[in-house]
């Protein structure tokens, strides 16, 4: 095994790891603040990259991708805004005694009834949009252009992301939240609208991923079922609620099952993550940057 | 208290009286047939829509010469198995108890025939595979199992006639982990000892759910293959394709790819200018000559959707038109008869006379269709103009590489 092979391997991982750590980020975001997880996850990944093909095959044209993102991802953040506001904000101002259960339920429920539209609506074939860029060369590593593009979005998007959370007043009333939806409510913060935002916000970054990543992965109805699990694995390994850790857990991600499905089989390629995880929970359960709850 | 033998006479009378009616009824009843097949992901749902086309065509031809058995329709009963062995098994008892089906066709992933054959064997109820290739399907020696397509070793067989003739030296095989994908593996590396010496095979078995290949498709390219076969079903065999052209490793390399998925209409779609230059193994080609009957269907085919038909469509329309021809001869409709006719009968294909024999090994109620490599030379080629490379007999162009 040479360096330069393994160089590459590397940085297929890191690519592949800081594009789903898009993924993990909505997921850790949602629960920062609604403190709920939503399983439907990979299926707004999949409807971000139905609008996105469907922006590309008939409004925009194959070449305006860069403008059929944000639409995408606007499309399914008001999309989340309307399934937070009907289905999961109940939850919240009727005293529902098992929340959990409930979110788990209805956003279960919501993942079987999105994959079973986008068969209805779409068919069950795949559909890919035409390429965002022509191949081109990360270091050592021969890339494809829509995953390098992939890869740049999602560093703007971060930065984006900071940005809104630590230099914004909402981004201050999401901290808030996230701290505690009591002590936000008694400084004037209507905590209900604050967690429609968040959810559309979640929602759109697994949007993203699903448009960035569409020409590569394809877009069919089942495409957001393996992004799902990756984004649960990284938050877990970076720890649930911690924006770095989604980051941090995506490129972990990434490296461990481009080394373990090289080195070992690929046949158990998503096992790797899953044998890191379970090590690293046995010495660190809280994740990389969890925290420990606090409770007075 | 004794009962007036009058009195059950008079209620034997109304009883036969009551039962008259009904008797036509039932001779009229529709004969069932169930179509199981991938109509949803993650099975290959576009070759389960092309196998359905091809079935419904074919009932819609029976019925409009009159049906089975002294007039009665065929009636399709759909099931989508999705490409899962749990989901077609659920499909098969359904269409066995619920609707009666006296045969089920339209099967395509082998990991699912592979579930649902021990299923008809229980229901004495015959099961065709269409598309599912897998030598142990047929190699168990079930009564109620039939195939009209090819075996996997039969298709390595025939990949490694291609190899010598082109004089490959460095051969990779990158499947999915599917009965299919491992089969095949399996059966390459015992065919690979019959090539003779020079003839270097590395075989890597990846998972179907995985979406990015790319370490695998780095550590392949390294290996510097020569040939490079790709045994993927559905939305993998995509995936590799395009991921093999972003590393740089396809079309340097030649790909195969192991079944017919290139000569559906949505594959330039999915693929653009990367599906250049790649081949595939296909079981039909526009420029055959079909029977009568297989020309009907192609005639009318492009009438209906514009486009040229697709080997899973063709076959489907055969296996239903052979299912009631079997139907006639048995003259009935119960599984055992329909063995015994199918075993006994000659039977009008799409492309020649279809029978059933019980040969050694996996040839068991088996019939073969031809196997052609194709390949296209320029980006949206038609499959109608795609050249032919192999076998020589058929041949119509030489292997083209970049």
């Amino acid at each position: 095994m040479d360096a330069y092979l393994l160089s590459q391997y590397v940085l297929s991982g890191v690519v592949i790891g800081v594009v789903y750590s898009l993924m993990a980020l909505g997921i850790t975001f949602i629960y920062g603040i609604m403190k709920m997880i939503n399983w439907a996850m990979g299926e707004f990944y999949m409807i971000g990259s139905y609008v996105q093909y469907a922006l590309l095959a008939t409004l925009l044209g194959p070449g305006q991708w860069w403008i059929a993102l944000p639409l995408a991802m606007g499309a399914v953040f008001v999309l989340g805004l309307v399934v937070q506001r009907v289905l999961l904000r109940p939850m919240y101002v009727r005293g529902i005694e098992r929340r959990d259960e409930y979110a788990t339920i209805v956003t279960i429920v919501l993942m079987v009834l999105f994959r079973n539209l986008a068969v209805v609506l779409g068919g069950p074939n795949q559909f890919a949009p035409r390429d965002y860029a022509r191949p081109t060369t990360l270091l050592t590593l021969p890339i494809s252009g829509n995953r390098f593009v992939a890869l740049l979005a999602t560093l703007v998007l971060l930065g984006l992301f900071y940005l809104l959370v630590k230099r914004t007043w909402i981004g201050t009333a999401f901290r808030g939240a996230a701290q505690n939806r009591v002590g936000i409510q008694t400084a004037g913060v209507d905590v209900l609208r604050l967690d429609m935002a968040a959810f559309g916000v979640g929602v759109a970054l697994a949007a993203a991923a699903g448009a960035l990543l569409a020409p590569d992965f394809l877009v069919y109805p089942e495409g957001g079922a393996i992004s799902t699990f990756k984004g649960f694995e990284i938050i877990v390994i970076g720890g649930l609620g911690s924006i770095l850790g989604s980051v941090v857990g995506g490129v972990l991600l990434g490296v461990i099952e481009a080394l373990g499905s090289v080195f070992l089989s690929p046949a158990y390629k998503d096992l790797y993550g899953f044998v890191f995880l379970i090590c690293l929970l046995v010495i660190r359960p809280t994740g990389l940057f969890g925290e420990r709850e606090r409770t007075v | 208290m004794t009962r007036s033998p009058l009195l059950v006479a008079a209620a034997l009378l109304v009883a036969i009286g009551a039962a008259g009616p009904v008797a036509p009824a039932l001779a009229q009843a529709p004969v069932k047939i169930g179509v199981l097949t991938p109509l949803s992901p993650p099975g290959d749902a576009s070759a389960g829509q092309f196998i359905l086309r091809g079935a419904k065509m074919a009932a819609d031809d029976v019925n409009a010469r009159g049906g089975v058995l002294g007039g009665r329709k065929i009636e399709l009963v759909i099931e989508d198995d999705s490409g899962t062995p749990e989901k077609g098994a659920a499909g098969f008892r359904k269409l066995a108890t619920q609707d009666r089906a006296v045969a089920v066709m339209g099967q395509f992933h082998s990991s699912v025939m592979g579930a649902v054959q021990d299923l008809a064997e229980q229901f004495k109820i015959p099961v065709f595979s269409t598309q599912a290739s897998a030598k142990g399907i047929t190699e168990r020696h079930l009564t109620y199992t039939f195939r009209t397509h090819v075996i996997d070793p039969d298709r390595v067989a025939l990949w490694n006639r291609w190899i010598k003739q082109q004089s490959f030296k460095r051969v990779t095989i990158l499947a999915e982990n599917t009965d299919y994908g491992v089969g095949v593996i399996e059966d390459a590396k015992k065919l690979a000892a019959g090539m003779g010496a020079g003839v270097e095979l590395k075989t890597v078995i990846f998972d179907r759910a995985v979406v990015d290949l790319t370490p695998q498709l780095l550590e392949i390219k390294s290996w510097k293959p020569d040939l490079f076969i790709n045994v993927g079903i559905g939305t993998p065999t995509y995936l590799i394709v395009k991921q093999a052209y972003d590393v740089g490793l396809f079309p340097a390399t030649p790909m195969l790819v192991s079944y017919d998925l290139p000569a559906r209409p949505e594959f330039w779609k999915n693929l653009g200018d990367k599906g250049n230059y790649l081949t595939f193994i296909t079981y039909y080609h526009p420029t055959m000559k079909l029977t009568p009957r297989g020309e009907a269907f192609r005639t009318k085919y492009r009438e209906q959707f514009k486009e040229e038909p697709v080997y899973g469509a063709l076959n489907g329309y055969a296996q239903v038109t052979l299912l009631a021809d079997a139907l006639n001869a048995a003259k009935s409709d119960t599984g055992d008869n329909l063995v015994k006719a199918l075993l006994a009968g000659k039977f009008d294909g799409w492309n020649g006379t279809i029978t059933f024999t019980r040969g050694e090994g996996p040839y068991w109620q088996q019939w073969t269709p031809p196997m052609l490599f194709m390949q296209y030379t320029r980006p949206d080629q038609p499959f109608t103009e795609a050249k032919i490379v192999f076998p020589p007999e058929f041949k119509t162009g030489e292997l083209l590489k970049k």
